[in-house]
């Protein structure tokens, strides 16, 4: 299974969310997320910059969060989405 | 206007700055015309730091938004629970960075970037917003007005 990466906000509502899901789709499939707060942690922030080709190329040219990462595959999903939409996305990675 | 590079004015009258690529005909402090002189960013800085250098509460940011938005076609977003986190993390934002940066985006480091997701943003022209309905800002903070 691969090592996804979620990069997520204290104070963001679309972040409060998505992380009931990311907790759900963890349970029921196994998946697992590395769960990186970006607005209270440097080295979090410097990490999701330091991918940020990626996530601008999928976010509105913007580093937005919540955003999700296969750092592996370099593939990423931004914003609040659906269950489903994340679950197939994760599944796709492994 | 990208990539045009924005210049210092002082009004000689009553000391109001403005930044842009020219500066306003008629100052909008003290009605006079053509009172604009063009000053270095240095000048710019001395001036506005002679004045009072306080921060807006997040109440008075609120009270600027609805103020600002009531101009315009969208309104601050009615779900108040909501409001407030954000202002919390705007304000933790501003706290910790110097500026009024979106909780619902990182930083890049660039400045001219980073300008970009100061809060309220140039959110109208977002995907989130643009040409939809119910559309909103990236964070939620802005809701257009039905």
């Amino acid at each position: 299974m691969a090592d996804l990466l979620m990069f997520h906000g204290r104070e963001c509502p679309h972040c409060h969310r998505m992380m009931p899901l990311v907790e759900k789709l963890e349970n029921e499939t196994g998946v697992r997320f590395e769960k990186r707060e970006v607005w209270h942690d440097e080295a979090n922030q410097d990490l999701m910059r330091s991918h940020q080709d990626v996530f601008k190329a999928k976010c509105g040219g913007q580093l937005r969060v919540p955003a999700f990462l296969n750092p592996g595959t370099k593939d990423a999903l931004c914003g609040e989405v659906e269950y489903e939409k994340l679950k197939d996305w994760a599944l796709k990675q492994s | 206007m990208v990539g045009m590079k924005k210049r210092y004015w002082r009004c000689f009258v009553c000391n109001d700055i403005h930044s842009g690529i020219a500066p306003p005909e008629l100052c909008p402090t003290c009605k006079v015309l053509n009172a604009y002189v063009e000053i270095s960013a240095a000048e710019a800085r001395q001036i506005l730091g002679l004045c009072d250098d306080t921060t807006l509460t997040p109440g008075e940011f609120r009270s600027a938004i609805e103020r600002f938005a009531a101009a315009n076609e969208f309104q601050v977003n009615p779900d108040r629970e909501r409001v407030d986190l954000l202002l919390k993390g705007i304000f933790e934002n501003e706290g910790r960075y110097g500026l009024k940066f979106c909780p619902c985006r990182v930083r890049t480091k660039n400045w001219d970037e980073d300008l970009r997701i100061v809060c309220p943003c140039h959110f109208t022209i977002h995907e989130t917003y643009k040409g939809i309905k119910d559309g909103e800002c990236w964070c939620g903070l802005f809701v257009r007005r039905t």
